[in-house]
């Protein structure tokens, strides 16, 4: 067994994300469910982010399907719900709709197939995690697309896994820098309890948090617009982006002389849109960026084939990936075997 | 009528519905598809239930009120299902899930009534026999699925399924035909059930929504009306919930007014800012809440039944519609004198009719509207700036600016004659000194007739 189960064990929580459609997530999550001790924990399995994206009506290609094991629960739409190929217990049924109905929570009474597709919001999926809390489940294993479409961040679990491979980029040290920036926005800070409690709840606008302490939302300011003046600022000394953070504002922020001080805050990884190179630059001007929810990073899994049938050398990516993020990195496909 | 169609109305009634605590979806859409009563009998009715419920959450301990609420967040609006159910379909999985979950959740919020004598206020039918159909291993828990115990075979292809995962795709063909069989036989059994479900789900609505206006009562200062029969209305300290909050919010009090009104029209003057508009508003919201069975905002309410509200104030929403403001206000004025024509027992309340045309016709128009109106068997409420023969009406006039200090207190006075404030009124605001001079001089050279 991959050390990684173990580590997954000591967590309530662990979301799956590929960075691009075919670098193997749905093997990462087969690859996991097939290992978890479904006999002694209560595991629950959903995904996040489905609306029209992992279902593809113009093309059919379809979400594939995963396997479950007997006791293991699992959250998915109305509609998958009816094409479940599994015996299972009905065990709630939420008020709140997806493109394909309403969420369904079941626990599998034999293994069998079973299309995912849970809830596709920010909130209806915080209540899908307590629900579960209320389950006593151990583990609530995500299956975490992403996806600027929904609201839902894999970023509440506890730990994650990326799934990355040539699908994200066939030149090895293309990929190898692609992923490891994403994996240092992973790996961002919180920031302080104080001010997680107090920015989490705003999800629109730019805020300020003075030295003082004074919270106060910049009303002129838009992190998406083009011109960005920031006046007054020199008593700011945290910035909370609650949308996107992209170029354009990261670099305003360096070159603002007020705000060279400055703590920016996003909402977690998955709202940074900003390329490595005014990343980097940011960083190395004394800059911070920090974050309101983070998960524990677990490791990184490859894919070594892109979908076009190019392979990349498998143990070469491994090495040099794994040497650039200081994590495991792991082929699953090739260790199956 | 119902509450969704006035919901929107400027009297403030979304305000109220906001600030109800309901604990379920399906209760509010309950709440707003429910017609508005017209009928003395239906409305008292309704506050003696209502009534209950208030002295039930005070003799009760929190916490037993606040396990009865988490009961009712579990309410789901199930009516498609029972739709089907009564049509002889045959329910799906989760639709027979749908049934137990709120068998056993009224069957639950029954024993809790029961408890405190509060079910003979609302009654839940008895849905024993629908749990038992549901939960053949009598667990006694909300889940579902298609039980073994329903079909000896399915039984026996399960545990195959378990035992051969490869033959799964071939048993699952063979269970699922099974499975369609208990689902017809189920479908069938709880036929007969269609109505009392329906009944239990509208009881389930009926409790949530009277819990949360008698939580309202409590929390908002409001009080139970008295019905009054000779069609006057009147009210001692009234208040308006929106504007009172919104004024605690900067630190400053609400002022409650004391009115009554009825079979004669009556007419409100004052200076600007006097609260003339807060009063209509109040009035409407209301004779609202009384017709929707709310607690109302006032220390002490005695209302008429009325069987059409107009409420008529300067409409924004026409005006983005395209007509102009004299229009939009000229039709809905239009409106309640044709409805005091149908012999029914009206109540209207018209804010400074006629204010954005000229002086001289507008002045006209009032007087021509109350001399209309005034021999309709209606009650007509109206404020005005213009000077005008008040004939038959009952004058009262906001008490006003004393001292620097605005006193929104009605006062009943012998003419409609309009108090010469505005220009006080438009110093202590601070307006542009020049601008309020030249006017002081221009009517100190030439005072109106």
């Amino acid at each position: 067994m991959l050390p990684f189960i173990d580590e997954i064990l000591r967590y309530d929580s662990l979301s799956i994300v590929g960075l691009e459609k075919n670098t193997g997530k749905t093997e990462c999550l087969k690859y996991v469910l097939d290992r978890l001790p479904v006999q002694d924990k209560r595991i629950a399995v959903t995904s996040i982010g489905i609306d029209g994206e992992t279902v593809d009506q113009v093309t059919r290609t379809q979400k594939p399907e995963i396997v479950l094991r007997e006791g293991m629960y699992f959250g998915t739409s109305e509609m998958h719900y009816r094409q479940r190929r599994l015996v299972s217990e009905l065990i709630d049924v939420s008020d709140e709709t997806t493109s394909l109905g309403r969420v369904v929570t079941a626990r599998a009474l034999t293994g069998g197939k079973i299309l995912l597709s849970g809830p596709s919001s920010a909130s209806s999926l915080r209540r899908w995690m307590g629900e579960m809390r209320r389950l006593d489940i151990d583990l609530v294993v995500i299956d975490g697309a992403l996806s600027r479409m929904s609201s839902a961040s894999p970023a509440v679990s506890q730990s994650m896994i990326l799934a990355t491979g040539a699908a994200y980029s066939a030149n090895i040290s293309t990929l190898v820098s692609k992923t490891a920036h994403v994996v240092d926005l992973v790996n961002l800070d919180l920031t302080s309890k104080g001010n997680i409690a107090r920015l989490m709840p705003l999800d629109k606008g730019v805020w300020s948090i003075d030295k003082d302490g004074n919270l106060s939302s910049l009303e002129a300011v838009t992190s998406l617009s083009r011109d960005i003046h920031f006046e007054g600022m020199e008593q700011c000394e945290t910035l909370y982006v609650a949308g996107a953070l992209v170029d354009g504002f990261l670099e305003k922020v360096r070159k603002n002389k007020s705000l060279k001080q400055v703590e920016l805050v996003v909402r977690d990884f998955t709202k940074i849109f900003v390329s490595p190179q005014q990343f980097r630059l940011f960083h190395k001007g004394g800059g911070r960026i920090h974050v309101l929810q983070r998960s524990r990073l677990i490791a990184v899994t490859v894919n070594p084939t892109s979908p076009s049938g190019y392979v990349l050398d498998s143990d070469m990516l491994c090495g040099k990936l794994s040497e650039a993020i200081g994590l495991p990195v792991y082929d699953l496909l090739k260790n199956k075997q | 009528m119902q509450l969704k169609n006035v919901i929107e109305s400027p009297c403030g009634l979304r305000y109220m519905l906001d600030q109800l605590e309901l604990q379920s979806g399906y209760a509010r859409r309950w709440l707003l598809d429910s017609p508005m009563m017209t009928s003395e009998e239906e409305i008292a009715a309704a506050y003696g239930v209502l009534r209950r419920f208030s002295q039930f959450i005070d003799q009760v301990e929190k916490t037993y009120i606040d396990t009865l609420l988490f009961k009712l967040q579990g309410l789901k609006d199930i009516r498609t299902t029972i739709r089907n159910l009564s049509q002889h379909a045959v329910l799906d999985d989760i639709e027979l899930f749908e049934v137990k979950h709120l068998a056993i959740l009224a069957t639950d919020v029954a024993r809790l009534l029961q408890q405190h004598g509060m079910d003979a206020v609302v009654e839940i039918p008895a849905l024993d026999e629908v749990i038992a159909i549901l939960d053949p291993d009598g667990m006694k828990i909300a889940t579902f699925y298609i039980y073994d115990s329903y079909c000896a075979q399915l039984k026996d292809l399960r545990s195959q399924m378990r035992q051969h995962p490869d033959q799964q795709d071939d048993l699952l063909a063979q269970a699922s035909e099974l499975e369609e069989g208990v689902r017809q036989d189920l479908s069938r059994q709880l036929h007969p059930f269609a109505d009392a479900m329906g009944q239990a789900q509208a009881a389930l609505a009926l409790i949530d929504v009277n819990l949360a206006k008698a939580l309202q009562i409590k929390q908002l200062g409001l009080s139970f009306p008295t019905m009054s029969p000779d069609g006057t209305s009147h009210y001692r300290a009234m208040f308006h919930p929106q504007v009172k909050d919104a004024l605690a919010s900067r630190a400053r009090k609400f002022q409650p007014v004391d009115i009554g009104f009825g079979h004669h029209p009556t007419l409100i003057t004052g200076a600007n800012m006097g609260g003339k508009t807060v009063v209509l508003k109040t009035l409407t919201l209301c004779q609202y809440l009384f017709q929707f069975a709310f607690g109302i905002p006032a220390l002490e309410a005695r209302i008429a039944v009325k069987d059409e509200i107009y409420f008529c104030i300067g409409d924004e929403q026409s005006v983005e519609k395209g007509l102009s403001s004299f229009a939009a206000e000229m039709k809905n004025i239009d409106a309640v004198i044709k409805a005091s024509r149908m012999n029914k027992k009206l109540l209207a309340l018209i804010d400074e009719p006629a204010r954005t045309t000229n002086p001289t016709e507008g002045a006209a128009l009032v007087t021509a509207l109350l001399k209309v109106l005034a021999d309709k068997d209606m009650s007509l409420v109206m404020t005005t700036h213009y000077d005008i023969e008040p004939g038959d009406a009952r004058c009262l006039r906001v008490k006003g600016f004393e001292n620097g200090e605005m006193d929104y207190q009605l006062v009943e006075v012998q003419s409609g004659e309009v108090p010469h404030e505005a220009l006080n009124i438009a110093q202590s605001l601070g307006i542009d000194n020049e601008w309020i001079n030249t006017a002081r001089s221009l009517l100190e050279s030439c005072p109106p007739s």
